[in-house]
């Protein structure tokens, strides 16, 4: 029961409104009520964040002393360095049993941890999910707590910190990738969860169905499809950071990647790079494949 | 036993300083079919929910069979919320699963969590729900998933659901807007048929006059959370629907 705005100031509105959206200014419910003065104050606070964000560029570049003189030149030196030092990549180096071995462990250390992340994000996102928390001052601010902690820190320094817990090898890395699987997964499952029906939640609540029960018969069966996609997305990207950890000590690809830069062995490393941008490809490749198979198959 | 199955005394409710309810009183006897008519926004569906406390009373009294239900902490709750079976406008089902699956869920109260989280249904309830279902005539649908199926037979499913929690009163909140006319009153016939089989008392919010007219046996009218009317069809004179509807703009 609102009160209609009287008809010739609608009109007004509406002159103002198309004037604005000639300009590309995206029209909201809000404009059409706001009086015209507003309108042309909005189009001015506009501009002077446009202009803001340009000053800050500006100064950002005076600050940092960055030579735009040499920018030039950039991509010619690029490529005669790689040509000289990295040409051609060493293909034998990660044609190597043990370079091959690597790219295994890296796959089985993306996967361990996608699997042990995701079943720690599950009731972590149904905790932080702000509609369906079964306990919603003491376990909805912990878990989203958990959450921003396991996204907050960089994969790379959770597996520094790890390395410099627990040592070389697997271990760490696996902790690490895992945490990061928290963080980037639980946030996707409660974002899932805040977006479903809740009439389905009302229908189970009404039946006497306590907060597990009517987790698994109102909100999975709405979350399933989009879950599933989450999680294949997940290993892809956690795969990707996989291929880098063992840069800090961790195990996997990185590993070898440090130990021939160490060497200076430049072609060595171009062959590693090579093969990492390769795998990772081809991760994406079959997570998107896949990911496009399961959601037709299960939709 | 008593001759009163549901007692609501001033029931308040709320937010803020927003009231929506106003100190609404009336009780239903095992064999009545109370429909609340009113203009949109008057509080019907707030008033259903209420009752099971989908939505939280501000003040005043509900008793079921003489237990009081606004209270009681959460786990007494869920054990009043098993004899209470609630049919939506929206039917609320959940699609994915198949229509057996959907009627059984009327029976989680009454279902250990281990058991229903692998589905794993007694044998006595699934032959309820079967025969359930054979009642609301989805016999043909009973391995189909609740998507598939029409609005009217999607509203059969919401019924045999709530039925199935065997319960002591229904709750019926707008059963009948997202269908269409001829659909719309096989529903209301079928909702008073089982209810009369069974001997539940109904409380069915409605906004379609003649529907609550046609199948109900007591009406309440609300108007901006005040009851303005109580009483037979018959009694729903011209006066009475103007005090109800006054306030609504046409």
């Amino acid at each position: 029961m609102h009160a209609k705005p009287s008809s010739d100031a609608a009109v007004i509105d509406d002159v103002e409104v198309t004037t604005l959206l000639e300009d590309g200014e995206r029209a909201v419910a809000g404009d059409a009520l706001a009086p015209p003065r507003t309108l042309r104050w909005r189009k001015w606070k506009r501009d002077l964040v446009w202009a803001g964000l340009i000053g800050l560029v500006v100064w950002s570049i005076d600050r940092l002393d960055i030579p735009l003189d040499r920018l030039p030149g950039i991509l010619g030196r690029m490529g005669e360095t790689l040509m000289t030092r990295y040409f051609p990549p060493d293909i034998a180096r990660i044609t190597q049993r043990d370079y091959l071995g690597s790219v295994f462990e890296t796959l089985e250390m993306a996967y361990l941890a996608t699997v042990v992340g995701i079943v720690l994000a599950i009731p972590l996102a149904w905790f932080a999910s702000a509609n369906m928390s079964p306990s919603k001052r003491i376990l909805y601010p912990l878990s989203r707590l958990a959450i921003m902690a396991c996204r907050s820190v960089h994969e790379m320094i959770w597996t520094i910190l790890a390395v410099s817990i627990l040592g070389f090898g697997m271990l760490p890395g696996v902790l690490a990738l895992t945490l990061f699987c928290v963080g980037f997964a639980g946030k996707l499952f409660a974002e899932a969860i805040e977006a479903i029906d809740q009439g389905p939640v009302d229908a189970m609540r009404a039946t006497g169905a306590n907060p597990l029960q009517t987790f698994v018969y109102a909100v999975l069966p709405q979350v399933r499809v989009a879950w599933t996609g989450t999680s294949i997305y997940t290993w892809d990207v956690v795969f990707r950071a996989a291929t880098v950890v063992g840069f800090f000590g961790a195990g996997g690809m990185g590993w070898y990647l440090r130990e021939s830069m160490q060497r200076i062995a430049s072609q060595e490393v171009a062959a590693i790079i090579l093969s990492i941008i390769i795998v990772v490809l081809i991760a994406e490749l079959f997570s998107s494949w896949l990911r496009g198979r399961i959601a037709r198959a299960i939709a | 036993m008593s001759n009163i199955a549901l007692e609501v005394r001033d029931l308040c409710a709320g937010y803020g300083d927003r009231q929506i309810l106003k100190n609404v009183s009336f009780t239903v006897s095992p064999d009545d079919f109370f429909a609340i008519i009113g203009p949109s926004g008057a509080g019907k569906s707030t008033l259903i929910r209420c009752v099971n406390r989908l939505v939280e009373p501000t003040g005043g009294s509900v008793r079921l069979n003489g237990e009081e239900i606004l209270d009681i902490g959460q786990r007494a709750l869920r054990l009043a919320r098993r004899n209470i079976g609630m049919i939506f406008q929206e039917f609320n089902l959940i699609e994915r699963l198949s229509v057996l699956d959907n009627v059984l869920a009327g029976r989680l109260g009454h279902t250990g969590t281990t058991r229903s989280l692998f589905r794993m249904f007694r044998r006595e309830d699934i032959a309820q729900a079967l025969t359930l279902l054979d009642r609301v005539g989805l016999t043909d649908h009973v391995h189909k998933r609740a998507d598939r199926l029409s609005g009217g037979q999607r509203q059969r499913v919401g019924i045999a659901r709530a039925l199935m929690q065997n319960p002591r009163l229904l709750l019926v909140d707008e059963p009948t807007s997202a269908l269409d006319p001829k659909i719309a009153r096989e529903v209301m016939g079928l909702i008073r048929e089982v209810a009369r089989e069974r001997r539940i008392p109904v409380l069915c919010n409605i906004h379609d006059v003649k529907l609550a007219l046609d199948f109900c046996s007591h009406i309440i009218g609300l108007q901006d959370g005040v009851k303005k009317f109580e009483g037979r069809p018959a009694d729903l004179n011209e006066k009475a629907m103007h005090d109800i509807y006054a306030l609504e703009v046409l």
